[in-house]
């Protein structure tokens, strides 16, 4: 895989990531008109700015990053910690924050001495948690709606991210544990970042201060 | 299930890439020679524990039993099976080695990444002087002009130097090791927490500049010039001085950088540590850098070492983003005519022979081939059966 010499590529994680860090690019200088008006559109160039956007699922930037073919991937570190990523995290963004959580029905005893099956869409950090507390579990990948895991008796817990608990809350199921915060990073490929030092720095550093702004400005309110 | 399917990972290799990555190997092979190296071969398979020192990261190693019930790998690194093959034969030192040869580790599943890829490298064993670190660089620079149309950026670091500052600031080697790891890795939110503790410390400014001090070595040095650093840290700074010195008086078109949050290539690095990319590439094209303890896995008594790896494969991918489309000559000619075949063959670069019975099979040949067609019959097709 070869880099494109003039140009840094950003990938983007679309949907709601995507939604929460277009209005932080902006306040850091970049136009992101063509985000907006995206249609069905995926790819972004620019005559005026040195960046080329991308939109793609989360899992799908840490693949772009990991194989050189996005310079810069803005990700949740959910999707950075389960798929093991190498590249550097220069930023958090403090955006898009939850946390993740061991969550079954009221039924569920965490100390029941017997090997536990655990449903998530996260099987690398679930066996990451379990083997620190020294419990060897069955996992169970599940792709999505994973809180009816517990509720069919496909697994007797589950360990997923919540923001405010409400969905677990509304399926009659209860946090047992919490785990790792989660939050919106932005990562650098670690070649990119020798390659092209100063002008991912620039972006990184514009970004943070907009950052900062943002932040400042909620606890003034 | 069909049976013409390749395993995950790996690939053919036909066509311009397979030439342009022969004659890289050809180029780096008399390279090698013409400087008095000795061509190495180890097997594919080795021993499991060979491979003890070596940290695979996120990748694996294949796995197999021998007849023993001993497990051997095929081979992931190609150093370590020469610190094997000197630790068990009584080879006068010191020696300079030279090697070529595909390794094997699986990446993770569908990512894009192939499980096997060509290596070539140096292993300088027994010079304890900084004149072997030298040679590499000068190799480094004269690949460089040979292949890459001196387009290599030289990086420098040492593979002590993190850990020096980090046990001149802690005594708690589990906290030393967390700093590290988020340095090494950029995780500039977990490295800037971990920090935070030392905010009195007279190394915080230093320790909050850190991880941005790579890049051109003026720029480095003067940021140096603004921390107040311990002397053994600064006799290491002025040790990389030298070497930038040497390298601007030696070679003066040679780009270099300096990079001191880094980590070593393998933990096995004891010294300076050296790495070469270019703007375009992948990857780093050259990597190395002396490791005196090498041999300490295999046998009591050390060794002092200077290794380099080659990645063949970045280098190649490189040489083929650069390559021009040449125009082929497709030849149709009767039996008869093979010697004058032979000739123009000979003279009109980049042709090749048809071997189509027909002119229209030929001119179809030269049309899929997307090549000029040269017709050599005059009309008067098939002479000999």
């Amino acid at each position: 895989m070869i880099l494109n010499e003039n140009r840094i590529k950003i990938a983007l994680t679309k949907g709601r990531v995507e939604k929460q860090v277009v209005p932080l690019l902006e306040e850091a200088g970049i136009n992101c008109d063509q985000i907006r008006n995206k249609k069905r559109r995926l790819i972004f160039d620019s005559t005026t700015q040195p960046y080329e956007f991308i939109l793609a699922k989360g899992p799908d930037v840490t693949t772009f990053l990991e194989r050189g073919a996005a310079d810069i991937g803005i990700v949740g570190s959910d999707i950075l910690t389960e798929h093991q990523s190498t590249q550097y995290e220069l930023l958090d963004l403090d955006i898009g924050k939850c946390q993740f959580v061991l969550a079954s029905t009221e039924a569920f005893d965490p100390d029941e001495p017997r090997r536990k099956i655990i449903g998530t869409k996260y099987p690398n950090i679930t066996k990451r948690y379990f083997d620190k507390l020294g419990q060897d579990v069955e996992i169970i990948k599940i792709e999505g709606s994973v809180e009816l895991a517990p509720l069919t008796g496909l697994a007797d817990a589950i360990v997923d991210i919540t923001e405010t608990g409400t969905t677990i809350r509304e399926n009659n199921l209860k946090i047992y544990d919490y785990l790792d915060k989660v939050s919106t990073r932005l990562v650098v490929n670690r070649m990119s970042l020798k390659q092209h030092p100063s002008e991912i720095y620039n972006f990184v550093d514009n970004l943070s201060a907009a950052i900062q702004m943002n932040n400042d400005r909620e606890i003034a309110q | 299930m069909k049976n013409n399917l390749l395993p995950l990972g790996t690939r053919d290799e036909f066509g311009s890439r397979a030439s342009i990555k022969q004659n890289i190997v050809a180029v780096i092979q008399r390279h090698f020679e013409a400087r008095g190296f000795s061509r190495i071969s180890t097997p594919l398979l080795e021993k499991e524990q060979v491979f003890e020192p070596y940290q695979l990261g996120n990748y694996q190693m294949y796995r197999f039993l021998d007849q023993d019930g001993d497990t051997l790998v095929l081979r992931p690194d190609l150093t370590l099976p020469i610190a094997r093959f000197l630790s068990s034969t009584n080879i006068p030192l010191p020696q300079k080695f030279f090697y070529i040869g595909d390794i094997f580790r699986i990446s993770r599943r569908l990512s894009g990444s192939y499980n096997e890829s060509t290596q070539a490298g140096i292993e300088l064993i027994g010079y304890k002087s900084i004149k072997a670190e030298l040679e590499c660089l000068m190799i480094i620079n004269q690949l460089s002009d040979e292949l890459l149309d001196s387009s290599v950026e030289i990086e420098l670091g040492y593979a002590d130097f993190a850990r020096g500052i980090l046990r001149l600031l802690t005594d708690d080697t589990q906290l030393q090791e967390e700093i590290l790891q988020a340095l090494y890795d950029k995780k500039i939110p977990t490295y800037e927490s971990l920090i935070s503790k030392f905010s009195n410390n007279e190394l915080f400014e230093f320790l909050k500049r850190w991880p941005r001090l790579f890049g051109k070595p003026d720029v480095i040095f003067e940021q140096l010039t603004k921390f107040d650093l311990p002397v053994m840290i600064q006799v290491k700074i002025d040790a990389l001085k030298e070497i930038i010195e040497w390298i601007s008086q030696t070679m003066p078109e040679q780009k270099v950088s300096l990079d001191l949050s880094s980590r070593a290539p393998q933990k096995y690095y004891t010294g300076l540590t050296f790495r070469g990319f270019s703007k375009d590439g992948a990857g780093y094209l050259f990597s190395g850098g002396r490791y005196d303890k090498l041999l300490a896995n295999f046998q009591d008594q050390t060794e002092s070492a200077i290794g380099m790896g080659i990645d063949i494969d970045v280098i190649a991918d490189l040489a083929l983003q650069k390559k021009t489309k040449k125009t082929k000559t497709m030849i149709y000619f009767n039996n008869s005519q093979w010697n004058e075949a032979e000739r123009v063959l000979a003279k009109i670069p980049h042709s090749v022979l048809s071997l189509a019975d027909t002119k229209k099979q030929a001119q179809l040949e030269a049309e899929q081939a997307d090549a000029k067609f040269l017709d050599l019959t005059g009309g008067n097709e098939n002479d000999i059966e």
